[in-house]
């Protein structure tokens, strides 16, 4: 595949995962751009024996990440203090979920944002994160379980799910 | 506090809820920034398309057209082209009778073979070639 062919198949995958771990647009479009840059110069470091392109290219975006975020560590780590302390305040239950979300350690984050927004495989993530499928089931189950806690009262807030 | 805050959601409600959250599409000054131009319409990359043949195809590929292009530039030799043509010739039809005669012929020195009776009596006579003449 062309890295322009690759660039269109996922760029936006890419720029999406980079966005909800990082819940910055800007920060986003940068990642993504350097992730493909390292596509550009360096097309032969991708074996399709270990994986596919689009694992590979998670894996590269996952570690600009990793790296920004030790980077920025003070400036960009979340602030529990900052979120939502009565998320029934806000109606915006999407910014309600991202702050949920955005609480959760970073490895449970990736995990759950490639599982359920990018559509990954147990396996795949395995493959992004560079750990076993057990590790991953184990940090997607506590994930889920800290959200299904934290996001309860919004069980019946907005128009789509009734009203209070 | 409600009594339903201390609850759990389920599957279904949390796979619910987080679909509420929606992440920005990507910009696209991203392509350009990468690539600098646009991409060109599927027509236009037509023209640029390569495909990757092995090396020993691509140099027997060669080989062929070089050789028909060649025979293709030589001088063709000229060929000769053969007509057939029915053509009614009228024919004198004439009727040619044969007929054999057989002619009687007696022999010449008066000869005849009816006459000779077979050797009572071989009598070999060996003639030397210093001899010939006696």
């Amino acid at each position: 595949m062309k890295i322009e062919d690759a660039f269109d198949t996922y760029h936006q995958a890419v720029f999406d995962f980079v966005c909800r771990v990082t819940h910055r647009a800007d920060l986003a479009e940068d990642l993504t751009q350097e992730c493909f840059l390292a596509l550009v110069r360096a097309p032969d470091r991708f074996n399709p024996e270990r994986g596919s392109l689009k694992t590979y290219l998670f894996a590269i975006a996952r570690n600009l990440v990793l790296k920004n975020y030790r980077d920025q560590r003070e400036s960009t780590e979340p602030n529990e203090s900052d979120l939502a302390t009565d998320p029934r305040s806000s109606l915006e239950i999407s910014s309600a979920v991202e702050n949920a979300i955005r609480a959760l350690p970073h490895l449970q984050q990736e995990a759950l944002v490639l599982f359920q927004y990018e559509g990954l495989a147990l396996e795949e993530i395995a493959q992004v994160v560079g750990t076993d499928v057990g590790t991953v089931k184990s940090r997607l189950h506590r994930a889920r379980e800290r959200l299904r806690r934290e996001l309860a009262p919004f069980r019946n807030v907005g128009g789509v799910h009734g009203t209070v | 506090m409600e009594p339903f805050e201390k609850d759990e959601l389920t599957e279904g409600e949390l796979d619910r809820l987080l679909r509420e959250w929606n992440a920005p599409a990507a910009p696209a000054r991203l392509r350009a920034a990468l690539f600098l131009k646009p991409r060109a319409p599927w027509w236009r990359r037509l023209w640029t398309l390569s495909i990757p043949v092995p090396l020993p195809i691509a140099c027997v590929l060669t080989l062929l057209i070089v050789v028909s292009v060649w025979r293709g530039a030589m001088p063709r030799v000229p060929q000769v082209v053969v007509k057939t043509e029915r053509v009614e010739v009228p024919i004198v039809q004439e009727r040619v009778i044969t007929k054999y005669v057989y002619k009687e012929q007696k022999a010449a020195s008066g000869f005849d073979i009816h006459g000779l009776k077979p050797v009572a009596e071989l009598r070999p006579r060996i003639i030397r070639s210093g001899d010939a003449k006696n």
